[in-house]
């Protein structure tokens, strides 16, 4: 980590770059106001962007910048760039991100560039591990999850992608509500080849439904679960019918229901402002027997 | 149900971080009940009109460095939510927010966040959008200062082969770029079937089993010793969840390409000559699907309407616009519309007016997100927020002024008003692309406001502005500068 220097402008190592103050008008029309800090570090960031300099200082100078704004994407292209000219250590810059990313979990420069090392380093083993740990503290961060979907389509090593059904029980065990994790379950179950030891689809489909109905009997009205149980019935191009048993007890009967096409499925209004005590098992059962007259009221 | 006590969301006696989070939130969600279902508390229309004024004539506080690099969104927000206001900014201010834009066009093309940042589609669409507000042809307007070839040339070199693109250099691919690079070349005139080329299949490969959209997807190729391969078109999973903010970005990009697949497959079919993107069948997404998720995504009555972004996350207000919008971009291509449109609505055939109760007969609840605004998402102070207690900040001031106007009114493309536009178009010498141009030109024009189909809750006061569902600009913006770009004359609305 960098240690509190003071200034650019105050280092006599630096005083040889011209700093360039950012355009305002008279009077300015929506400024921030900044902080001296970050004014100082961005003056001298345009400075060094200007003459093109690509040097271990300009390290320094992007990763002051990134720790007062980590949204500031040209500080991380340019970061990027200059690493690549000098060759310089990567181990050392991953290092660095593995204390980044998990301060500065929310945006999407971290993610990317983490992804531009690794295609780097070629070395996708020690991520898992990583990203596991970033989600203990931030179970549903969108780019935490698209990372790891990258590292598994990306690198494709069977290695890597063995433990990740016990990783996704895992998840759903802390908390089967995680659309997250059930949207994980699919990628690696549906969506990215056929992996080892699931080569018998049948034996799969089956498998997961035996799952995803235990986990609609513990938490009924989980919509995560159901559309899971929707995805795969669709991927599979297994008809809804066959699940009429399994989906009556969760279900509230509607009186004048006829069965339809599944083509009608659309036209229905869902009245998810009236929402009852089984709202999302009796949405389900709307879903399964198709009223010709849609109800006003579920309950 | 009883009226007086909505009921909270079940968590099954199996309570998780998600269902108590949930509850935690209805509980404070539903202090904002009004006592009186009739007597809503009224839109702060000059506190938001002085919050807006105040961040564009004094600035932002600190703690906005972190969007230091989203300056061109900070005025976009802040312009457009004048114009769902309906206020039009005084010339001084204009002429120094086109000076402020201008500084942030990159000389390699496109716009950066800010003056010396990298050129980058997100900003590079809140740049052109808030020219579009402000900016004028001629001198210092800021229209004729884009350097549009430069910026077409930039756009061309982020695309991938797989039909998407990269937000800027060395970053990620993801639907937010892809709409705004779409939006900035609908409106500057720069569609070419070159740029259009694959991007249907990326959009299509974007759908999740949940039915809404994710980030991107990874494609996977043949692999070969040099270069991409073939890119395998069955093999392309979504890289995260269904999520209301990628939806409506991939969803409106879907609206936009269009007239590409229109004009490429009346192409295909005339001549005998076959296009490489036909030998790869036609992408298509499911709609019903689409539509399912969308309803979903809208809140219980204890949430007061609100939307949320995923299933199982909270309702923010910021998902009025990114998911409340969604509706009107679906309509369009012919689903889920209201019961009474004329021609091929399908489900009306049996409908006979039974679920249409005056206020609301679309599929979503327009009433209740105007409710979960209006009670939940104005701040007390001023501006507008995610949900209380949170402060407000000028992303969610203008997410949650334009999905309250696509509340409160129906906008749809007309057919007589894109035939009277398509009808008045004039080729120009030396314009290539004539036929995709003229087909994006009428088709995004067509969109207008049915009078008689705004629902305002709470009475006139409440009334906000239409605005273009694809651009989230005014009617009156998208026309002006695109009339100009395209140097054609829009007929009068009759």
């Amino acid at each position: 980590m960098e240690e509190d220097q003071g200034l650019f402008a105050d280092r006599p190592e630096w005083a040889d770059v011209v700093p360039i103050e950012q355009y305002e008008g008279a009077p300015p029309i929506a400024p921030i106001f900044y902080t001296p800090e970050y004014k100082d570090a961005t003056n001298y960031f345009r400075g060094i962007i200007k003459t093109g300099e690509k040097s271990p200082r300009v390290l320094d100078l992007t990763e002051n910048v990134i720790r007062q704004n980590p949204a500031h994407y040209s500080a991380w292209q340019y970061r990027y760039k200059t690493l690549i000219a000098l060759n310089a250590p990567l181990d050392a810059e991953l290092e660095l991100m593995d204390e980044l990313a998990v301060t500065y979990l929310k945006t999407y420069q971290v993610w990317h560039y983490r992804r531009l090392l690794v295609q780097q380093t070629n070395n996708p083993e020690p991520e898992l591990a990583f990203i596991a740990n970033a989600l203990q503290s931030d179970a549903k961060n969108y780019h935490t999850w698209s990372y790891r979907q990258w590292i598994l389509a990306h690198f494709n090593d069977d290695a890597l992608w063995r433990g990740e059904l016990a990783f996704v029980e895992h998840m759903l065990d802390s908390d089967l509500r995680n659309n997250s994790a059930w949207h994980h379950r699919f990628f690696v179950v549906f969506q990215s080849g056929v992996r080892e030891g699931d080569e018998d689809r049948d034996v799969v489909l089956r498998r997961e439904l035996t799952v995803v109905k235990t986990k609609i009997a513990i938490a009924p009205s989980n919509a995560s679960a159901w559309n899971y149980l929707r995805g795969m019935l669709d991927h599979s191009k297994t008809p809804y019918s066959t699940l009429r048993s399994f989906v009556a007890p969760y279900s509230v009967p509607h009186p004048e229901q006829h069965e339809a096409p599944l083509e009608m499925l659309w036209t229905l209004r869902i009245p998810s402002h009236h929402q009852g005590l089984n709202y999302h098992a009796s949405q389900q059962l709307n879903s399964w027997r198709i009223s010709m007259k849609p109800p006003v009221e579920m309950i | 149900m009883s009226m007086d006590s909505p009921r909270r969301s079940p968590d099954d006696h199996h309570p998780t971080d998600t269902s108590e989070l949930q509850l935690e939130i209805e509980s404070i969600l539903l202090k904002h009940l009004p006592l009186d279902p009739d007597s809503l508390p009224p839109l702060q229309r000059q506190q938001h009109l002085q919050y807006l004024v105040r961040n564009l004539v004094q600035g932002f506080p600190s703690r906005y460095i972190s969007q230091d690099a989203s300056q061109a969104w900070l005025l976009y927000w802040t312009l457009q939510s004048f114009g769902v206001l309906g206020v039009v900014l005084d010339p001084g201010n204009k002429q120094r927010a086109i000076d402020k834009i201008l500084a942030w066009q990159h000389p390699e093309g496109g716009f950066g966040g800010g003056p010396g940042q990298a050129a980058h589609l997100l900003t590079t669409y809140a740049s052109v959008s808030a020219l579009a507000i402000v900016g004028r042809p001629g001198a210092g307007g800021g229209w004729d200062q884009i350097d549009r070839e430069k910026l077409y040339a930039f756009f061309m070199s982020l695309k991938q082969p797989d039909g998407s693109f990269l937000v800027t250099h060395h970053a990620e691919v993801d639907v937010r770029g892809m709409y705004c690079l779409l939006v900035v070349a609908y409106l500057l005139n720069l569609l070419t079937p070159e740029l259009l080329q694959g991007t249907p299949g990326f959009i299509a490969s974007c759908q999740t089993y949940e039915g809404g959209f994710s980030s991107a997807s990874q494609p996977y190729y043949t692999a070969v010793a040099e270069g991409w391969g073939t890119l395998l078109e069955d093999i392309r999973p979504s890289l995260g969840e269904a999520h209301g903010g990628y939806t409506f970005c991939a969803l409106a990009s879907w609206v936009m390409i269009q007239p590409y697949l229109e004009v490429s497959q009346s192409r295909s079919t005339t001549a005998a000559t076959t296009t490489p993107t036909t030998t790869r069948g036609n992408p298509s997404i499911d709609y019903k699907r689409l539509l399912r998720w969308l309803v979903q995504m809208q809140g219980s009555e204890t949430e007061l309407g609100g939307f949320k972004g995923r299933t199982n996350k909270l309702v923010d207000g910021c998902y009025s616009w990114w998911v409340g919008g969604c509706f009107a971009l679906l309509a369009s291509l012919g689903v889920g519309g209201h019961a009474h449109d004329a021609g091929n609505q399908e489900h009306t055939a049996d409908g006979n007016g039974e679920w249409d109760d005056d206020t609301d007969e679309s599929v979503w609840d327009k009433a209740a997100l105007q409710k979960y605004i209006l009670c939940a998402a104005q701040h007390p102070a001023a501006g507008l927020r995610d949900k209380p207690p949170k402060g407000a900040d000028a992303y969610h001031t203008l997410y949650c002024l334009a999905g309250l106007s696509a509340a409160q009114h129906t906008v749809r493309p007309l057919p007589a008003r894109r035939a009277e536009i398509d009808q008045a178009w004039c080729e120009t010498l030396g314009s290539s692309h004539q036929q995709l141009r003229r087909v994006a030109f009428a088709d995004a024009l067509a969109w207008s406001e049915e009078e008689g189909l705004s629902h305002v809750l709470g009475g006139s006061v409440n009334r906000v502005n239409a605005t273009h569902p694809v651009f989230n600009l005014t009617t009156t913006h998208t026309q002006g500068i695109m009339s100009y770009f395209y140097k054609q004359t829009v007929p009068r609305r009759t």
